[in-house]
């Protein structure tokens, strides 16, 4: 493990005030989770507005309107308030399960982004098994969700666990299987690594016909349906199940999970730019303002989906991923083998 | 082997506080996993006793009881009852009148077709079409507001006429809405109709058949969904219904998505209707009828009427002695009681989200089913 | 990156919680509790993985231990309420024969611990391992590989006509 720009740069500077080897291990760790901790709190926030403004962009509506300037700190107040309510446990709950639930949700949120190239140096630790790490970090979400829905004791929560899991494990594989026909043109599973190999435009993974545009569109359908949201949010129908997982959750446990979706949203989005839309690379602006750019505009298309479409029946979702998307994944796997064996396209 | 992985059959209670319950229907629903085994549902959490109180007033009082019988479509509920005591006294409405009742209800049941459209799709998961479809439903709010003071319960059609003209901007309005209607349900089913999603959820699922739909006294939109051509706007002619010219759309598969379509297509055959009535709307003579007076006595006898409302057959039977002001008996019929009736049997062997879908699809209100 | 001290905290601390949760599993009577200390379990190995600079295999650890395997066994716990909501017994009449198996197993243990000679490689390992496996996985053992998967093949249709509800 290293440590990179911004990152090796204060590292260097606790070294050089000579304090002892340990304290300056432990201060740059928690150094680094905070500053990690403190961005995407920002961008949760602003998503969870962002998403409220274009909802009401697509509906004829104005969303908020009235906390700051057209509603900017809307979610702050949001935020304020949850944090103000009243913690209800119920009494028949399964008390360390319930409360530990929330908690592993958005640790795991969080704990994805050690390895999540911002800009050009602007990443934590360049782990040489990036995507890997990402792929089994978002595991620990599912397990949250299925603690959730066990411990609240409650019907439709245990429905709403159990559905998620099923959801997320099924549509796991055909991701996991997108993002490894990528991996096979890398040779690499290093973030960085991935994204210098797609340096000019016509490098993106996305444009690497016929392979890359397939295998972009089985990983943001997974994608979607990873992150639970609409037409694949079935863990969370309020139509079906009231709310699912989350049913008895109230104040700071709940904003922890609702924080948490938002997060798992924008990390979707920057595996997807990273992997296929060439990360930070772009001409002129600095190399953070394009990550977030292309992160932003995946963001928009989740959004977009989840204005747009009605939601899939659990069995139709079930076959979906296992009948449809795995073997069309399987095939383009096949496929970008063959094109790097070859060297077709292999620019 | 096998027999030893039977997984266990457990109960769901949904509603009656649920939030796609259409009011405050319960069901009981067994279910094996997701699959539902037995459904069984259990109403009266929205009854007011209707029939009980029309019972101890006078008929012009009875009528904003019926706004509440049937809430999302009162004018059709105050035409049933009107209509019905005009037959057992053989009270003549005047015929502009009755071109404002049908422009009324014909509007009426356009707006009751959009909580409809707003909510099928909202239970299945898509939010934006609600706010659509609300939008329209507001002008038509509108108009009724500036006719008769009320936004849903209207008062409006009374025993012997209207209670009054409509206001002077009433007709440009109308004619404004009239003519963006059209285009905007064709924006309502660019949203869903060939939504491969929406498809998907609603092709198949919940198959009403001919047969059963008659057993079930199944009627409106649902029964036509099934294949049978039957409509008491054309087969049992109310007020001046035969002057107008509309298709009566039919499907064949009786389907949630062709109950959708047949709803769909009858916002288009209403829009139409409200057109011929206003051209045909008589300038000459504004009379809109003499109202009864509270001591009104109707001979002795009894009376069923029955219109076609957005949800299927509509009809009140009353008893009148003769000699007091009040009825002896009222007895309401809805839709809505056949079709929720029918649900037990659509839902078995489908999964929880299709009860959802079936129940939107049914257009079930429980006002109408409680009474 | 970090000193050796550091090092050695994690592992105090990682090998704490495994040997805790470990006696959790095997102690506490509610199943579901089991279950998720299994997890916390496989996750430390995973992060004593890590201190040992073997970082795929902690991925693939995180991924099929957790990932993988737990929720199947949380799944399975989830469905069966029989189970779930009964507290289980988690000792039973065969203690003897147990104590002597576990005596068995330690001693075996001890004694291979003992007598191997364990090669102690002074070069610096490979900067990539996981390429490394790879590689390896590809060409030397790309035979007991293929048999794995075959394995794991005939497993995976095993339990499908075992869960199927009507006769082939």
């Amino acid at each position: 493990m290293e440590l990179i720009g911004i990152f090796k740069y204060l590292y260097e500077q606790l070294v050089a005030t000579g304090i002892p080897q340990v304290w300056v291990d432990l201060i740059s760790l928690v150094a680094s989770a905070v500053i990690i901790f403190g961005v995407l709190a920002l961008i949760a926030l602003f998503l969870v507005w962002w998403e409220r403004k274009l909802s009401a962009d697509f509906q004829q509506r104005m969303g908020p309107m009235l906390t700051g300037w057209h509603g900017l700190i809307q979610t702050v107040a949001d935020a304020i308030k949850l944090i103000q309510k009243e913690d209800i446990t119920p009494t028949k709950a399964d008390r360390p399960v319930f409360f530990w639930a929330p908690i592993i949700c958005f640790v795991a949120a969080f704990a994805v982004y050690v390895t999540v190239p911002f800009g050009e140096g602007l990443i934590v630790s360049d782990l040489n098994i990036g995507i890997l790490y990402i792929v089994a970090i978002t595991t620990f979400t599912v397990i949250s969700l299925l603690m959730a829905g066990w411990g609240s004791n409650n019907k439709y929560a245990l429905l709403g666990g159990m559905r998620s899991a099923a959801q997320v494990v099924s549509y796991e594989v055909p991701m996991i299987v997108a993002i490894l026909s990528v991996i096979v043109f890398v040779g690499s599973l290093s973030m960085v690594d991935i994204v210098e190999s797609q340096a000019l435009i016509y490098q993106w993974y996305i444009f690497r016909m016929p392979f890359g545009p397939i295998a972009f569109v089985i990983f943001i359908i997974a994608a979607t349906a990873e992150t639970n949201r609409t037409p694949f949010d079935l863990p969370e129908a309020e139509q079906e199940l009231v709310a699912g997982f989350n049913i008895e959750y109230s104040g700071m446990k709940f904003a922890m999970f609702f924080l948490a979706e938002f997060i798992n949203m924008f990390t979707v989005s920057a595996i997807g730019a990273t992997l296929f839309l060439g990360g930070w690379q772009g001409p002129f602006l600095p190399s953070w303002v394009w990550f977030l750019v292309k992160t932003f505009g995946l963001v928009f298309v989740f959004m977009w989906f989840r204005w747009t479409y009605p939601r899939l029946r659990v069995d139709q979702l079930m076959e979906f991923s296992w009948k449809f998307l795995l073997p069309l994944a399987f095939a383009n796997l096949i496929l970008a083998g063959w094109m790097k064996y070859s060297g077709w396209f292999n620019w | 082997m096998t027999e030893g992985l039977r997984t266990e059959e457990f109960q769901v209670n949904m509603g009656p506080h649920h939030p796609s319950t259409h009011g405050v229907c319960r069901f009981i629903l067994t279910m094996d996993g997701e699959v539902i085994v037995r459904a069984e549902p259990v109403i009266g959490y929205l009854h007011r006793s209707l029939e009980k109180i029309c019972e101890n007033r006078t008929y012009a009082q009875c009528i904003p009881v019926m706004d509440r019988f049937e809430y999302c479509t009162s004018m059709c509920c105050n035409e049933v009852f009107a209509l019905a005591v005009e037959k057992l006294a053989g009270i003549e409405v005047p015929e502009y009148a009755e071109y404002l009742r049908v422009i009324m209800m014909e509007l009426n049941r356009i707006a009751s077709h959009m909580i409809w459209y707003g909510t099928t799709a909202l239970d299945l998961g898509a939010i934006t079409p609600f706010l659509y479809s609300f939008r329209e439903r507001e002008d038509i709010l509108d108009m009724f507001e500036m006719t008769c003071g009320q936004r849903l319960t209207y008062n409006y059609i009374r025993i012997g006429g209207v209670s009054k003209d409509i206001p002077p901007e009433f007709i440009p309005k109308c004619k404004e809405f009239l003519a963006t209607i059209d285009h905007k349900i064709d924006d309502y089913e660019r949203m869903l109709t060939e939504n491969p999603i929406f498809m998907v959820r609603n092709k198949g699922v919940g198959t009403l058949s001919p047969e059963m739909a008659i057993a079930y006294g199944v009627s409106g939109p649902s029964l036509r969904a099934s294949g049978i051509k039957y409509d008491l706007r054309r087969d049992d002619p109310y007020s001046i219904y035969n002057r107008f010219k509309f298709d009566i759309p039919v499907c064949h598969n009786g389907d949630c998505y062709d109950r959708y379509i047949i709803r769909i297509k009858e916002m288009r055959e209403s829009a139409k209707i409200v057109r011929q009535a206003l051209e045909q709307l008589p300038n000459a003579e504004v009379n809109t009828g003499k109202m009864v007076k509270a001591n009104f006595k109707p001979a002795k006898g009894e009376v069923y009427s029955r219109i076609e409302n957005s949800r299927g057959e509509m009809g009140v039977y009353i008893q009148s002695t003769g000699d007091t002001k009040k009825p002896l008996r009222v007895k309401m019929r809805g839709g809505s009681y056949n079709q929720l009736q029918v649900m037990p049997e659509l839902v078995k062997g489908v999964k929880i989200a299709d009860v959802v879908a079936i129940m939107a699809s049914l257009d079930i209100i429980m006002p109408e089913v409680d009474r | 990156m970090f000193g050796v001290e550091v090092s050695q905290l994690f592992f105090y601390l990682l090998s704490f919680i495994i040997i805790v949760s470990a006696i959790y599993v095997v102690s506490l009577r509610n199943i579901f509790h089991c279950a998720l200390f299994l997890v916390l379990c496989l996750f430390s190995v995973a992060g004593i993985y890590i201190l040992l600079e073997a970082e795929f295999l902690a991925a693939v650890q995180v991924l099929i231990y957790v990932g993988a395997v737990s929720i199947l066994m949380i799944f399975a716990i989830m469905l069966t309420s029989r189970l779930a909501n009964k507290k289980i017994m988690q000792s039973n009449d065969n203690v003897t024969v147990a104590i002597f198996v576990c005596a068995g197993f330690l001693l075996t243990s001890l004694g291979s611990f003992g007598y191997t000679v364990w090669k102690v490689v002074d070069s610096p390992l490979p900067e990539n391992n996981t390429l490394t496996i790879g590689k390896l996985l590809m060409t030397d053992y790309v035979l007991p590989f293929e048999v794995v998967s075959i394995v794991l093949l005939a497993a995976m249709i095993g339990a499908i006509v075992l869960a199927r509800r009507e006769k082939i």
